[in-house]
């Protein structure tokens, strides 16, 4: 596949301090402030939802990538950011699922802005920069799904994997080749 | 004799589908707020809550307004796009029950509700949500089987399709007049077929991992040796958990039978245990009307070329009887993309049966009419589906397009349509119009491929079937040029040609059969029956003998051998070997009737009256049985329970003059001299040049006091046989009066 113009997807997030930064919350309740620690060359968030079908299907995926890139400085973060996702919930839906992941609880979906995210499942890469990390990629896991109803039986083109590859050969990272496909994050306010 | 008949019987049967109202319409004026309570929730709970709810088949519950609010966005998206609810067929081509499209207004209600805020509106215009039970729909279950061991779907991956089996644990036969199944994840199944294993031949060719469960997308079972073909649609999915069979239309099941699942299993990320249940439930009344599963295809035609968008397939059936159509069922695999199918009627009136403009496999379905449409005879049956083998269709399994033949799995493909019929207007008198339906099928399958061996043998079997005796051996013929060894076809072939009377030929397939597979039962013991025919009792014998030690339990077998052993005069033996018959099967015919026989010679009469009466359950027409079983009676002095069985006999064969004559005599006997006169003229007239017969007529009118009449009949038998004793004597007596 053709890579297209590897600018930056978004502007460069100026991201205060990690230190000081209220990321979110683990499953305990402790507030979660690095996303990034030392010697990480990308932080990968996984925006799912514990009740979203599609999201729940890419676990394996997820685990998958997270295993085979995990001792190349990739940290992989699962994102939950729907009010509906509280520790119990979550808790549970990491039993179910049998998954070893770090979890963060958005809980007041600051992660999610800064992403730009709308969807799960939906990802997002961020490369550390000084104190900065910058978002070169948001969007798809594959291209399984075009659609709600409208599935590959297996995917053709992996992007996350692409892009992740990308950013570790610090060539241009591509964009995703279609839409995230899945459920749409429920905004703080509705509910 | 035993005439197999194997089809190709192929998955998938029957919902029905509850017929759905068409959803309420908004009557809100443009400018009131829409809201869930007053115009979104009727629209749901009517078409998306039954898979919907917790337990259903749908990911998540769309019960109450906090559950749709999660869901609004993906609600409006998936109805706009009429990926949901899953409805494929286009509107205006087929009146289907259960229709779930929804309607332009209803799809726009939706999308107004989302975009102006998803209001709850007003609780007191709520209406009550539907209420699902989480087990069986239609209440406790006659019989539930149960998967042997639970299957563990793998978390992630391409969908799987597996094929569990289910023995039919009962010892008599039922007919089902609904089923239905519990996937025990409903929201990993897609859809799940159950196919009838009349032969449990699917076990059999898995014998060490059946209870594994079998991977596979479609599978090919044996029909058995009886005409018996595939009949009702039993499809599962989500959304139709309980399928229910029109009254008069429930479908058997017989000791034996397996039921095959085969389910089309989705990852859900996690691994999942799947261990189904099917739940039973029996009709009272055996089925009145006998539907039949007729398909369209054109699997041979499917080669289509790596990129090929457009690639057409085609197949045309005249009806050789008036059917009514009450369903149809489309399948393709994963490149079909337009699936028509229609009727041209013999006015040349155009009929549309389905069409889908959008294929998905995942979202397929039978479909069943509204009202079945009336065919009638010398309709032509249409179907033309059209494929895409291009990368961009996103269905391909394949990564860069390959070339795709037919096959059975997923990688492959399938063209078929499939009809539930009744065939309807046939003479009652006439042959099983299924097997009218078989042969046309069967004879339009081998003209457009004539190499096809599976319709060769149907297609003689049905000829034999229809007593078309010589076609049939023919046929059997053509299907041996290809498998000459195939020691089924040999035998059936022998069965065709003992049929239309050629013994010696008969003999030599059956023989050949019997080499081919000296394990075969089947062909050993018709060589055995054609040898009792010809009175060959040794060579039976044999042969028998031989059949019991491949088949010990096989209870026709031992009654046959009890024919043998008779003929050889050991009837000793024999009457050993119809009892060990009855022992295996209480139905046994020839057991019953030959004890029955036996036990009248013994004069054991309440014993052969018991074994005669069973006789006769078992084959209501055998005029033997009757005949044998009035003598009993009579013997016994219960003359009016003889003459009812004589009356029976008469009514099957009323022009048997032997008939009227014993009837004649029980009457005499009891008195009835009159009626004993005009039985003996009935048999008089239907054998004119009986002597005997009017020897006894003028025995009868001279004791009824008619001495004219009586010698007027004596010297009628005279003229007929001069020298019959007995009418010269009685005569000689008449005049000495």
């Amino acid at each position: 596949m053709a890579l297209r113009v590897a600018i930056l997807l978004f502007a460069s997030l100026l991201l205060p301090p990690q230190a000081a930064q209220n990321l979110g919350t683990d499953l305990s309740g402790n507030p979660i402030h690095q996303l990034a620690p030392p010697g990480t060359k990308a932080v990968v968030l996984f925006f799912a939802a514990s009740d979203c079908p599609i999201s729940n299907r890419y676990i394996p995926e997820i685990e998958r990538l997270n295993q085979e890139f995990a001792s190349q400085g990739v940290a992989f973060w699962w994102v939950y950011p729907n009010p509906t996702d509280t520790a119990e919930v979550v808790h549970r839906h990491q039993q179910q699922f049998n998954f070893h992941a770090k979890i963060i609880l958005d809980t007041g979906q600051r992660l999610t802005q800064m992403a730009h995210a709308a969807m799960t499942p939906e990802v997002a890469i961020f490369v550390p920069a000084a104190s900065q990390l910058s978002e070169v990629y948001l969007g798809r896991i594959d291209n399984r799904y075009i659609a709600l109803g409208q599935e590959r039986p297996a995917a053709t083109t992996h992007d996350l994997q692409s892009a992740i590859h990308a950013v570790l050969a610090h060539q241009l990272v591509p964009k995703p080749g279609g839409p995230a496909v899945g459920c749409a994050i429920v905004p703080l306010n509705a509910q | 004799m035993r005439s197999p008949a194997y089809t190709l019987a192929i998955a998938l049967l029957a919902c029905m589908l509850s017929a759905a109202k068409p959803a309420q319409q908004n009557s809100s004026a443009a400018s009131a707020p829409v809201t869930w309570n007053h115009d979104i929730s009727p629209i749901v709970y009517r078409n998306c809550a039954v898979c919907h709810h917790p337990g259903g088949g749908g990911p998540f519950s769309l019960l109450s307004f906090r559950d749709a609010l999660r869901w609004s966005r993906q609600i409006a998206d998936v109805t706009g796009s009429r990926y949901m609810p899953p409805w494929l067929p286009a509107p205006g081509y087929g009146d289907f029950a259960g229709t779930r499209r929804l309607t332009d207004e209803q799809i726009a209600l939706i999308r107004k509700w989302v975009e102006s805020g998803m209001k709850e509106g007003d609780p007191a215009e709520a209406p009550t949500p539907p209420h699902f039970d989480t087990t069986w729909q239609l209440g406790k279950p006659d019989l539930v089987l149960t998967i042997d061991r639970p299957f563990t779907l793998a978390a992630s991956g391409t969908d799987v399709f597996q094929n569990f089996v289910f023995p039919y644990t009962l010892s008599q036969t039922h007919f089902i007049r609904a089923v239905e199944i519990l996937p025990s994840v409903p929201a990993a199944v897609h859809h799940a077929n159950i196919l009838i294993d009349r032969t449990a031949s699917f076990r059999r060719a898995h014998p060490t991992d059946w209870q594994d469960g079998i991977p596979g997308m479609e599978i090919q079972l044996d029909a058995g040796n009886s005409f018996d073909p595939d009949s009702h649609f039993l499809f599962w999915k989500p959304d139709t958990p309980a399928l229910e069979e029109p009254d008069g239309m429930p479908w058997h099941l017989d000791p034996g039978n397996d039921l095959v699942l085969n389910m089309h299993l989705k990852p859900s990320g996690k691994p999942e245990i799947v261990s189904a249940q099917i739940g039973l439930y029996f009709s009272a009344e055996p089925a009145v009307d006998h539907p039949m599963l007729l398909q369209l295809e054109d699997d041979r035609d499917l080669d289509i070329p790596p990129g090929a968008r457009n690639f057409v397939v085609e197949d045309e059936l005249t009806l050789p009887i008036d059917v009514k159509v009450f369903g149809v069922y489309p399948h393709a695999h994963y490149l079909g993309r337009k699936l028509a199918g229609w009727a041209i009627l013999p006015n040349q009136q155009k009929k549309w049966l389905i069409r889908i403009p959008s294929w998905d496999i995942d979202r397929q379905s039978v479909y069943h009419y509204r009202e079945p449409i009336l065919l009638p005879r010398g309709t032509v049956l249409h179907m033309r589906y059209v494929y895409d083998n291009s990368a961009d269709n996103i269905h391909n399994p394949t990564s860069p397009p390959v070339r795709v033949r037919s096959g059975n799995r997923s990688i492959d493909e399938m063209a078929h349509l499939w009809l539930q019929v009744l065939p309807v207007n046939t003479p009652k008198d006439g042959p099983d119009p299924r097997i009218l339906l078989e042969k046309a099928w069967m004879e339009h399958r081998v003209k457009r491929g004539p190499d096809d061996v599976i319709a060769r043998y149907n297609l003689a079997a049905a000829e034999a079937a229809l007593a078309e005796y010589t076609a049939a051996a023919a046929d059997y013929r053509r299907v041996l040029a290809v498998h000459p060894n195939d020691a089924r076809t040999l035998n059936s072939l022998g069965a065709a040609l003992q049929s239309a009377g050629d013994l010696i030929q008969a003999q030599t397939a059956f023989q050949q059969a019997i080499d081919r597979a000296p394990d075969s039962c089947d062909a050993e013991f018709n060589l055995a029956g054609l040898q009792l025919k010809l009175s060959q009792f040794d060579q039976a014998e044999s042969h028998l003998r031989a059949v019991l030690r491949h088949c010990p339990d096989d209870a026709s077998a031992h009654s046959a051998l009890g024919l043998a052993l008779a003929g050889k005069g050991d009837s000793a033996a024999a009457q050993a070997e119809f009892e060990r018959a009855l022992s295996l099967d209480p139905s046994d015919f020839t057991a019953l009737y030959h004890l029955g026989e036996n036990a009248i010679e013994a004069g054991s009469l309440d014993r052969a009256i018991d074994f005669l009466q069973k006789a006769s359950a078992q084959r209501p027409d055998d005029l033997d049985t009757l005949e044998h079983l009035a003598m009993a009676f009579a013997e016994s002095g219960r003359t009016a329970d003889a003459l009812t069985q004589l009356h029976a006999a008469e009514k099957i064969a009323p022009s048997d003059p032997a008939l009227h004559a014993l009837v004649s005599q029980l009457l005499a006997s009891a008195g009835s001299l009159a009626e004993a006169v005009e039985e003996q003229k009935q048999a008089l007239q239907l054998q004119a040049n009986d002597a005997d017969g009017w020897n006894n007529l003028g025995v009868l009118e001279a004791r009824a006091g008619k001495t004219e009449a009586a010698r007027a009949d004596f010297q009628h038998a005279l003229q007929l046989a001069p020298n019959h004793a007995q009418a010269r004597a009685n005569l000689a007596r008449l005049n000495r009066q």
